[in-house]
């Protein structure tokens, strides 16, 4: 006697079996032409320029740490937003003591310069340096 | 509503501590260049965490809700508890003490406000441990917990040890975090409830899954023994011990081991426990048999902790075995399953957490001169530097369990809680181990004593502070060697958990 979740399992399996045939079906009968063009990373008809393995600034990993944390928590409010009546000044309270911790996290990367974006220093060319490369 | 205000009255300590801790930050932004006030308002804030402790009297549950069973909470505040909240506040005025004259710590001075709100997360993490009823308040507070002891581990980043003990301490906590929590999804799936006293309630009922309840008991062991270090899931210790800054190895060792013995047995006295008799004798349901797994858990972990220990010659790294020992002969009180192990635990605990703190004391005063914790660095230390030899053989004694010490009394209670449960054999293994730990504790003693000074020999003058704090320590060990009715009296006064209302 199969279960529903026997069930979803058989599909899920044939599933997996289907695609299988049908790329394989694919790689049998299709025509075969590889040309240079074709095999190029695809750039909007642009010669691509350079590795696409780029190193991302590490900044953008904080950003994004930051973010999540924030969102998770303002995540919270929703529910509050929706019952906070319910509980009177209780509730209220519980709240703006969650927002408060909340702002204090804020203040604390602020303070620590977690906000700032290391611009790099802009160097403007040299003459002498310039004439030394051309000599 | 008003079961709301209750429960907030009843957690009143962890709320002096999260105020504690949100004080802290914000003085850590407001003075953002002199740090100077930032140990003395973690200290504040302990104090009158600890003042909040003892005066609440009360025992209930906070969040409580009424059912089915009667009125039950995932919070219970008892004597038991409140025993190992003071224990971990002592600790942890201890810590922030130790931590003035760390030369490692004092290396890291701009980031000292973070150090210390990361040790009232720990804080109040193990508060709620200790506390917890409820399989998913253990979870949490135990992440809480050991999230904050992670980046502790590796704060001080000084040395790539430090990195090493941090990334270690985090992957083995992933695992074994991992495996608790499906554990506990087991006992939920099993009873329904999360609950230790609904899930008392239905394992009293025998029912079929016998072998699922078996393998969810054993997973969430592997959780708690973990953060209590026995085998087989000590690996972390030495690593973690000897790479942390020493500080956070002291308070791993006393704190949050303390914070692990509590939750154990709490989730046994509560969970698999039917009744306990008149002479204190706990009935334990038939479903699972805690006893002989941890029987022979704690028999694996002190012997493998003493064995090992023998060949150590880091101080750190000796000192970790010897705490992965000291749990075998604690775990030891939790397997007579009765009210008189419990007592020898509490007691236990108060003298380890002496003997140990003393210990690492005086390895941080030595090692703040020597930059290592080498044993060769303490030969003909008790020629040039008396006052802390002689601690340190105290200590030492104490930590091998010899009269007149009050390691002595500790290991007295256990042995007197085996033989009364008629496990004679236990108790005989216990005691070769103790023989085979005094190699190890002796050895130093020969470094310190029958080792000649050289011109190399380092001479360690400690500041006023620090010989008070030596002191403080030291005369307490020799004291409940020989007085230590106090102690027990308190102990017997702490032996209330928290059962169904």
């Amino acid at each position: 006697m199969l279960t529903e979740f026997g069930k979803i399992f058989i599909f899920i399996i044939l599933a997996i079996i289907f695609v299988i045939i049908t790329l394989f079906i694919n790689k049998l009968i299709r025509p075969n032409r590889p040309t240079v063009e074709k095999q190029k990373v695809y750039e909007c008809g642009e010669n691509p320029e350079g590795s696409p393995w780029v190193k991302f600034n590490i900044r953008f990993y904080v950003v994004a740490l930051i973010f999540l944390i924030f969102d998770v928590e303002v995540v919270l409010l929703f529910p509050w937003a929706l019952v906070y009546k319910d509980f009177g000044v209780f509730g209220f309270v519980a709240g703006i003591i969650f927002l408060l911790v909340l702002g204090l996290g804020m203040a604390y990367e602020w303070r620590k310069g977690d906000l700032e974006w290391a611009r790099p220093t802009p160097k403007p060319p040299k003459l002498d340096e310039l004439l030394k490369k051309e000599s | 509503m008003a079961n709301l205000y209750q429960s907030l009255e009843l957690i009143r300590p962890e709320i002096v501590l999260s105020i504690a801790l949100i004080v802290l930050v914000i003085f850590d932004l407001i003075f953002h260049v002199d740090k100077k006030i930032i140990p003395y308002v973690a200290l504040v804030g302990l104090i009158a965490t600890g003042i909040f402790t003892l005066l609440n009297p009360q025992s209930g549950f906070a969040f409580q809700q009424t059912n089915l069973m009667g009125k039950i909470g995932i919070f219970a505040v008892d004597s038991f508890g409140n025993y190992f909240k003071i224990l971990i506040i002592i600790s942890s005025i201890l810590i922030v003490l130790y931590s003035f004259s760390s030369e490692e710590i004092n290396k890291i001075q701009e980031r000292i406000g973070e150090y210390y709100a990361l040790i009232f997360g720990m804080i109040l993490g193990m508060f709620f441990i200790v506390s917890a009823t409820d399989l998913i308040l253990v979870y949490l507070s135990l992440e809480l917990m050991s999230l904050s002891s992670y980046v502790l581990a590796g704060f001080t980043k000084l040395r790539d040890r430090n990195s090493e003990a941090s990334l270690k301490y985090l992957i083995y906590g992933a695992v074994s975090s991992g495996l608790m929590l499906y554990g506990i999804s087991l006992i939920y799936g099993l009873t329904g409830s999360t609950n230790f006293y609904i899930v008392n309630m239905i394992l009293q009922i025998p029912n079929a899954n016998q072998f699922t309840l078996a393998f969810a008991n054993v997973l969430i062991f592997a959780g708690i023994g973990y953060k209590i270090s026995s085998v087989p899931f000590h690996f972390w210790t030495p690593d973690v011990y000897e790479g942390a800054p020493i500080t956070i190895t002291t308070y791993l060792s006393v704190a949050s081991k303390a914070a692990g013995f509590a939750l154990l047995i709490r989730f046994i006295k509560t969970t698999f426990v039917s009744f306990s008799d008149s002479f204190g004798n706990w009935q334990v349901i038939s479903s699972f048999d805690w006893k002989t797994l941890l029987i022979i858990i704690s028999i694996l972990t002190m012997t493998l902790g003493n064995f090992t220990a023998l060949w150590q010659n880091n101080l750190k790294r000796l000192l970790a075995f010897s705490s992965i020992a000291h749990a075998g002969y604690l775990l030891l009180g939790v397997v007579v399953f009765s009210n008189g192990g419990v007592l020898a635990i509490l007691i236990y605990f108060f003298v380890y957490l002496l003997m140990n703190y003393g210990a690492f004391l005086i390895v941080m005063l030595i090692s703040n001169k020597s930059g290592s914790e080498n044993i060769d660095d303490y030969d003909g230390l008790g020629y040039t530097s008396p006052l802390l030899a002689v601690s340190f053989v105290i200590f030492l004694v104490s930590l091998a369990g010899l009269p007149p010490t009050a390691g002595f009394i500790g290991k007295l209670y256990i042995f007197i809680a085996l033989v009364d449960a008629k496990m004679i054999t236990v108790a005989i293994i216990a005691l070769l181990n103790t023989v085979v730990s005094l190699y190890y504790y002796v050895r130093i003693v020969k470094h310190m004593y029958l080792n000649k000074p050289t011109e190399n020999t380092l001479t360690v003058k400690p500041n006023l502070g620090n010989t008070i704090l030596t002191l403080v320590l030291v005369i307490p060990v020799l004291v409940f060697g020989i007085y230590f009715q106090p102690l027990v009296d308190w102990a017997k006064n702490s032996l209330n958990i928290l059962g169904l209302m």
